[in-house]
């Protein structure tokens, strides 16, 4: 509950504030946004599972973020950014997908 | 303890995403870990203020994202608009440029021509002018003709299309007929002119052709035609139209008029006071 009401204000927060975001941090955006979905969903999960535990959520969601922003970040200083980036969603993506397919199995029984 | 060990036991442990993925085990191993750390029995922790401001900064994350991508529909919009905007002043720009080009060539003509008619030696100047500029394709020239039509298969078979080669062919039959002079879909060739073909284009001059393929040869049409009908060139269309369906049509033209080449170069010569 505490986490839906966290998601929901973090929303408004971002319709009523409209930051901007600085040029250099642009890139790194979308990665950092997969990454934190691949954490929600990994809560949601384990959350089902009955195995919650919000250390772990709040330290795998932080990681997620940065090392992934670091991987695309190391890719851009190497000239392989977009590659990375692709390697990163690609990983992320098929976790995403397998957390959602057991989120899908524990509430619809299919 | 003992489950980090069975997880880092494994040789290809750190490689092991795809065996997770098969065997349906892709969920963070820290969840259970976790689980396994605390006494059994006991409820997990509930959710705390760490859970609320990590959900929250996902929720910021995800808005602002989707606000980025929105104002920067807007900004490439515009950047192409005016791309788009710049090409079409250059292009008038260009127009403009070659039109007053056109005029003061057919001033320097006129005048040229008045300066010429005044002697008798002007006179022959001239003459010889002529029919070099005409031998350059440096003057537009008008006259009766033998006009030409080749075409793809319309059917749209490989083996039926006009290659590059097929229209050299038949632009040399037309000159060793006795062509004074030869356009190609309106197009001046000069003596140097190539026609080549780049992808699935012919290139005249290197500027790329739409079929069909319209050849003006400038001369008597009856001795044009037969010199055709006799050459190799002639032989050859009859037997792709024959065997591959190309459309080849000979016909004869009263009155045709062809441009000057463009843009005739100077190999060798150069304007006083340049190297």
């Amino acid at each position: 509950m505490i986490a839906l009401i966290g998601l929901v204000a973090g929303v408004v927060l971002g319709f009523v504030l409209e930051p901007t975001v600085p040029l250099w941090l642009q890139p790194y955006l979308p990665i950092a946004i997969v990454a934190a979905l691949d954490a929600m969903f990994g809560g949601v999960r384990a959350k089902l599972d009955g195995i919650f535990d919000d250390k772990v959520f709040v330290v795998s969601f932080l990681s997620n973020a940065v090392i992934s922003a670091m991987i695309v970040f190391l890719g851009d200083q190497l000239g392989v950014g977009s590659q990375l980036s692709t390697g990163v969603v690609v990983v992320l993506g098929i976790r995403i997908f397998s957390n959602a397919a057991a989120i899908r199995r524990k509430l619809l029984g299919a | 303890m003992r489950m980090s060990e069975e997880r880092w036991g494994r040789p290809d442990a750190s490689m092991s995403l795809l065996a997770d993925l098969f065997a349906g085990r892709v969920a963070d191993p820290g969840y259970a870990e976790a689980a396994a750390r605390r006494e059994p029995g006991a409820s997990p922790r509930p959710g705390r203020a760490g859970v609320f401001l990590a959900l929250l900064v996902v929720g910021l994350l995800l808005v602002v994202a989707g606000a980025q991508v929105r104002r920067s529909e807007p900004a490439l919009q515009r950047q192409r608009e005016r791309l788009i905007d710049d090409i079409r002043a250059r292009t008038a720009e260009t127009d403009g440029l070659q039109r007053r080009l056109d005029g003061l060539r057919g001033q320097t003509e006129r005048l040229r021509a008045a300066a010429l008619a005044r002697s008798d030696e002007g006179r022959r100047v001239r003459d010889a002018l002529n029919r070099a500029g005409a031998a350059a394709a440096a003057q537009a020239v008008d006259g009766s003709a033998l006009q030409v039509t080749i075409d793809d298969d319309p059917g749209g078979s490989v083996a039926g299309r006009i290659y590059d080669q097929d229209l050299q062919l038949l632009v040399n039959g037309l000159w060793a007929a006795g062509a004074r002079a030869i356009g190609v879909n309106g197009q001046r060739l000069t003596a140097t002119t190539a026609i080549r073909t780049a992808g699935a284009a012919i290139l005249v001059d290197y500027r790329p052709l739409t079929p069909p393929y319209v050849v003006t040869a400038l001369g008597d049409p009856g001795s044009l035609g037969s010199g055709l009908t006799g050459s190799a060139a002639g032989d050859r269309f009859r037997m792709l139209h024959d065997r591959y369906h190309t459309r080849f049509d000979v016909h004869q033209e009263g009155e045709a008029r062809l441009p000057a080449a463009e843009a005739l170069r100077l190999r060798y010569a150069s304007p006083l006071g340049e190297p």
